[in-house]
């Protein structure tokens, strides 16, 4: 998906954020309601301009379509949910942007929510500790007779498969659990922003081994917003245009036996080529990279698979003294993502992108914010999207073949 | 263990593990052995799969080691690939986590919860010739 110039190019012209984190007595609806309210004034439009709406909800799964009424949304050109989870958000702005590039909407809110923390004693993370056991019939309740509950220990198995094959280890991952902490520091929506360092990762308490406590996601409540307009309509709004210059997805579909790539490849080394090509752009060219990051290990994995560095390398190359953190070489996670500062799904990458483009990262600003690359991961490793961001129109991906 | 309660989708299954059997999916096909919960082929899409009783050896592809909060001895599960092919999301028994290797061979148990069907695991193998 690409190769878009002229007037009706798709542009993230809106982001809205809401309150996010231990915020209570409030619904996925209402986070999403605040949420796309807040793109649209920082658009500088009327919530009448809108006439697309794209919704993707979380885990505590209330919210619908239903939010088009709720907000008295009316005559909406397009209207739907969104599922596939880590890689909703990029894929919403995939859809938004090839609505908006056909004439099919003018301008589309993209929007995430998710309330699965409860009230203080009533447990943290309820809604995820407990999706496993709610499936206890069918294929499933043989993962819950292993112990397999919930993505912690999923997960777990891709890391340790990547450990027996390439030698990656606990330290490795550790190193961009601290570089991302090292960011969150510079951002105020950060959950957490004390330093940790690789001592403070490997005496944090397991969860599932070989993932500590620090090698894992937060959780947040709250809803992410973004609005996806034409290049002619943004030119005239509140903020810098984000230009949407490429995007593709991919769904591995891992089979279950000896042929799988599970833990070794994922649909990064899929889309994320796929994306630049339909960009017209190389990833030498990428500023700023924000990927998705349930687990120290899917960065690890992503970094690989998108190339910036050699199948079997992320650990090495994470480890690698200057590489990652603020002073790094590479600009990643420049917000802490979602292990230090907020866990909104694939919003929480493509949000810190939309900042660092616009160039209103404050004390995290990154000097060269040209072009961003945006990865949202979903499933366990099952669902792979790709988005290239940049803060001009690239003309001369109009010869580039939009895939 | 959690005790699991038989579906229409896993009745077959369990029914085998009742049995003693470990079944999986064969490909009336192309003959290729799939995971039990496979609903038509990898290889060939075909969608006659009978059910056919494994071996019950297999190598541990993957595996994770879950601290037990109240104090008791962790769960150690993972993936297991069977010889004939298909992976199991497995949980395994008489093993200590560091002794945990990738290709260890291990082998079919089935333990019964209260309650509930019989549910394969796996342990090591028995030293055995050949
Ligand atoms: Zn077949």
């Amino acid at each position: 998906m690409g190769g878009f110039a002229g007037a009706r190019a798709p542009v993230i012209a809106g982001l809205g954020i809401t309150e996010l984190g231990n915020v209570y007595g409030r619904t996925s609806a209402d986070f999403a309601a605040d949420a796309v309210r807040r793109a649209v004034a920082d658009a500088g439009l009327a919530l009448g301009d809108v006439d697309g709406l794209l919704t993707n909800t979380g885990l505590a799964a209330d919210l619908t379509l239903g939010l088009a009424r709720d907000m008295g949304l009316r005559d909406l050109r397009l209207l739907s949910e969104v599922q596939a989870f880590g890689s909703s958000a990029g894929a919403m702005v995939q859809y938004a942007s090839m609505a908006v590039a056909s004439g099919m909407a003018d301008v589309v809110a993209c929007v995430f929510a998710d309330a699965p923390l409860r009230e203080p004693g009533a447990g943290s993370a309820g809604a995820y500790a407990g999706t496993g056991r709610r499936l206890t019939q069918g294929w499933r309740a043989l993962d819950v007779a292993a112990g397999l509950l919930g993505a912690n220990p999923l997960y777990a198995l891709a890391a340790r498969r990547h450990m027996l094959a390439y030698g990656t280890t606990s330290e490795q991952l550790g190193a961009i659990a601290v570089a991302q902490r090292a960011w969150a520091a510079g951002n105020p929506r950060a959950r957490f922003r004390e330093p940790i360092t690789l001592a403070d990762h490997q005496a944090s308490r397991m969860i599932a081994d070989p993932y500590r406590l620090l090698d894992c996601c937060l959780v947040s409540n709250g809803g992410v917003a973004v609005l996806v307009t034409s290049a002619d309509r943004a030119a005239d709004l509140a903020q810098p245009p984000v230009h949407v210059l490429g995007g593709a997805q991919a769904h591995p579909g891992y089979p279950a036996s000896s042929d799988s790539t599970f833990g070794l490849v994922s649909g990064a080394s899929q889309a994320g080529p796929a994306a630049l090509k339909a960009a017209g752009v190389t990833l030498g060219d990428i500023d700023v990279v924000e990927l998705y990051d349930c687990y120290t290990f899917t960065v690890l994995l992503t970094l690989e698979d998108y190339g910036f560095c050699a199948k079997g390398e992320g650990g090495p190359f994470a480890a690698t003294p200057g590489v990652l953190g603020p002073d790094g070489s590479l600009k990643l996670n420049t917000g802490g993502g979602q292990l230090s500062s907020y866990y909104m799904w694939g919003m929480t990458p493509l949000s810190e992108a939309v900042i660092q483009v616009r160039g209103q990262g404050g004390e995290r600003q990154c000097e060269r914010h040209e072009l961003a690359l945006v990865s949202g991961n979903g499933g366990i490793l099952d669902h792979h999207s790709t988005l290239v961001l940049g803060a001009s129109p690239r003309e001369r991906s109009i010869t580039g073949s939009g895939s | 263990m959690t005790p699991l309660q038989a579906s229409p989708v896993t009745a077959e299954f369990f029914a085998g593990t009742a049995r003693g059997e470990l079944l999986v999916r064969r490909c009336a096909d192309c003959g290729r052995h799939l995971a039990p919960r496979c609903v038509s082929c990898e290889v060939c899409g075909g969608t006659d799969l009978a059910w056919t009783a494994a071996s019950g050896a297999g190598r541990v592809v993957s595996w994770t080691v879950l601290p037990d909060r109240a104090g008791g001895p962790p769960v150690v599960a993972g993936i297991v690939e069977l010889a004939e092919g298909p992976w199991l999301n497995v949980r395994f028994v008489d093993v200590v986590p560091e002794a945990m290797t990738g290709g260890l061979a291990v082998e079919v148990r089935f333990v019964r919860p209260e309650g509930g069907e019989a549910v394969p695991v796996f342990a090591p193998a028995e030293q055995t010739l050949g």
